[in-house]
């Protein structure tokens, strides 16, 4: 395949793929209560995630060896094992987010509760990952995905002032409510830094055999791809700013956010969130689903691969399956899905450190890069967001739970 | 070399290329005024657990006694069948033959393949 | 296991001791070369005590820390494979003939270090 196809293709995938549950309610609810205030936890969060995904990239076309692959190789199996349970923990609740944000899309569209489709969504995920042939699943999913453009339309829509949407790219502190602020800036983060992004992309990589040739559209797949996609979380969250913050109405359900676009673009902005909400999180389930399996599966050194039948990387498949099983039973309960994702994106900002210096390490490693080691800009800019994000969510996480969220 | 960096925790591949597991354990000769000798890597078995912690390998060979294949001695290969080690490590064996996918074959047999379409 | 085989992996990470008990260093690799069809042991590459200073050590290796000024290159002293006694595994000693030779390299390192 030419590079410029590869370039088309991955930057679809970026854009298609960025949006999911975790960027979708934590922008939407950022905008109502903040108005634009919270655009820049958008651009540290997506300038972190464009230069981790690129590292994954890296690391797989010039080592050969997939992230877990390299980091149980480089720091034993001992660390290795507790970044695993923590990236595991992390990614099961996103996962469970996402399946959570498909039911609640079919119980928008269908007036059935969220929690009876749970066992549908989770087998509709499963099969999809059962039937082997991943590749044409995430070019569709993505594909597919580019409908959540729709929220760029509808702030264009709503006229969004741009300007002051820029004003705010740099950091503020709140002039009220400073608790919830700081809560929402490290969700935003961490809905934006999922570690999925970065395992998925750099598991691609290797299956599509990419070598020191590849670097460039690298770059590119990734700076362009993760950009235009904290594009689209930044017109979720004007969008919001626009119908939810001028008339002080909080979001804490799922069921409000829809009104995003019904209200600029009407009963199509309605039928075109809940395909937005659906598509999106149903692109990145499978994606989180897969991406445990792949942690395990190479941290162990067991037959993996997202294109092999069931039966001949048996470990693997039961590893997804265990997962997308456990996380449809936790939407099954009930439990609220808006809550549900944006705490797991809080968490996923508290275990950024964990998940990520490993990866800096072994950028810095001439052993797995060779000369193509990370520029001290980029260690420096990753590590400095993960660690604030990290602190701030020490601090915010218990304040939100003491202050009732 | 050096044998934690360059050889622990590595992929092991079969003489096919296939996956076979990670180098879990090494086995040194000591003997005596001689300089010790790397004698074999060992795959599974309750290898990486002891690693991680004594009492957590006890629990899991407790538990995987009940459970899971017959066959569930770790892998051991000579050093003499090791061909290369570079970006994985080539060993000159056949997978199948040894139990590396004993624990593979038994999820593959009593879980995964009696839902259709596997 | 044969009583005169070791797990590498249980020596990683086990305090080598002078034969007047002081701590020398953690065995951190071992370094082996071909001789003929075997590999065998040439020497014991020792970190430092400290288990903080292990992981700064890794922490270190980042090139941002570097370009600050901060961390340097991780080294391990070398030890041949005979100045380390594993009759005890669990306890490994500098053998006494070369307990002085290595104090006088250490000190040496040290003054190094200090310029």
């Amino acid at each position: 395949m030419s590079k410029l196809l590869e370039i088309a293709l991955g930057l679809v995938t970026g854009i298609g793929g960025f949006l999911e549950a975790g960027s979708l309610s934590t922008s939407a609810q950022a905008g109502a209560a903040f108005g634009f205030q919270l655009v820049w936890p958008i651009v540290l969060g997506t300038v972190c995630i464009a230069f981790l995904v690129e590292m994954g990239g890296r690391l797989a076309a010039v080592s050969r060896h997939t992230l877990p692959d390299a980091m149980r190789e480089r720091f034993g199996v001992r660390f290795f094992s507790v970044v695993l349970v923590a990236v595991v923990l992390v990614s099961f609740l996103v996962l469970a987010s996402e399946i959570g944000g498909i039911s609640l899309a079919l119980q928008l569209a269908t007036g059935i509760r969220f929690q009876w489709w749970a066992p549908v969504v989770a087998l509709a995920v499963w099969l999809l990952l059962w039937a082997h042939n991943f590749g044409l699943v995430e070019k569709g999913a993505s594909l597919l995905g580019l409908v959540t453009l729709v929220f760029v339309v509808a702030a264009f829509r709503l006229h969004v002032p741009v300007n002051e949407l820029g004003a705010h790219a740099l950091p503020s502190l709140p002039q009220h409510d400073g608790a919830r602020y700081w809560f929402m800036a490290v969700s935003i983060i961490g809905a934006s830094v999922s570690p999925y992004l970065f395992y998925f992309y750099s598991a691609g990589a290797i299956e599509d055999e990419w070598d020191e040739s590849y670097l460039g559209v690298n770059r590119v797949i990734a700076g362009i791809g993760m950009g235009f996609g904290g594009g689209i979380a930044v017109a979720v969250l004007a969008g919001a700013a626009m119908v939810f913050h001028s008339r002080g109405i909080q979001i804490d359900r799922y069921e409000q956010i829809p009104l995003l676009l019904a209200e600029p673009l009407g009963r199509w902005g309605f039928i075109l969130f809940v395909a937005s909400l659906g598509i999106a999180c149903f692109g990145a389930a499978l994606e989180i689903a897969l991406q445990i399996a792949y942690l395990v599966a190479q941290g162990f050194g067991w037959k993996w691969g997202e294109n092999l039948k069931p039966s001949e990387a048996a470990r693997f498949t039961l590893v997804y399956t265990i997962a997308i099983l456990l996380a449809g039973l936790l939407i099954f309960t009930g439990i609220d899905p808006l809550k549900l994702t944006i705490f797991s994106m809080a968490l996923t900002a508290l275990s950024l450190p964990i998940t990520v210096v490993p990866l800096l390490i072994l950028m810095n490693d001439p052993q797995y890069v060779g000369e193509h080691g990370n520029h001290w800009i980029a260690n420096a800019a990753v590590l400095f967001i993960s660690i604030v994000a990290c602190i701030v969510a020490v601090v915010a996480i218990p304040l939100q739970l003491l202050g009732g969220s | 070399m050096e044998l934690g960096h360059a050889v622990l925790d590595q992929q092991v591949r079969d003489r096919k290329g296939e996956l076979m597991g990670k180098v879990d354990g090494i086995v040194l000769e000591l003997r005596g005024s001689k300089a010790p000798r790397v004698a074999r890597l060992v795959i599974g078995g309750g290898t990486a657990a002891r690693r991680i912690h004594p009492r957590f390998a006890d629990w899991l060979l407790g538990w995987r006694r009940r459970w899971g294949p017959k066959d569930d001695q770790p892998v051991e290969i000579p050093w003499s069948q090791v061909l290369k080690i570079g970006i994985d490590v080539k060993v000159d064996l056949d997978a199948e033959r040894t139990s590396a996918w004993a624990w593979e074959a038994w999820v593959r047999d009593h879980i995964i393949g009696r839902i259709p379409g596997a | 296991m044969k009583p005169s085989e070791v797990r590498f992996e249980d020596l990683i990470g086990k305090v080598v001791r002078n034969p007047y008990g002081r701590p020398i260093g953690r065995i951190e690799d071992v370094r082996v070369e071909p001789d003929g069809e075997d590999y065998l042991v040439t020497e014991f590459l020792l970190g430092p005590m400290e288990r903080w200073s292990r992981v700064l050590a890794f922490i270190g290796e980042l090139t941002t820390l570097r370009a600050l000024g901060i961390g340097k290159e991780r080294r391990l002293r070398p030890f041949p494979w005979h100045w380390i006694d594993l009759t005890d595994p669990a306890r490994p000693r500098l053998e006494a003939e070369w307990a002085e030779r290595a104090e006088r390299a250490e000190r040496a390192e040290r003054a190094e270090e200090a310029e």
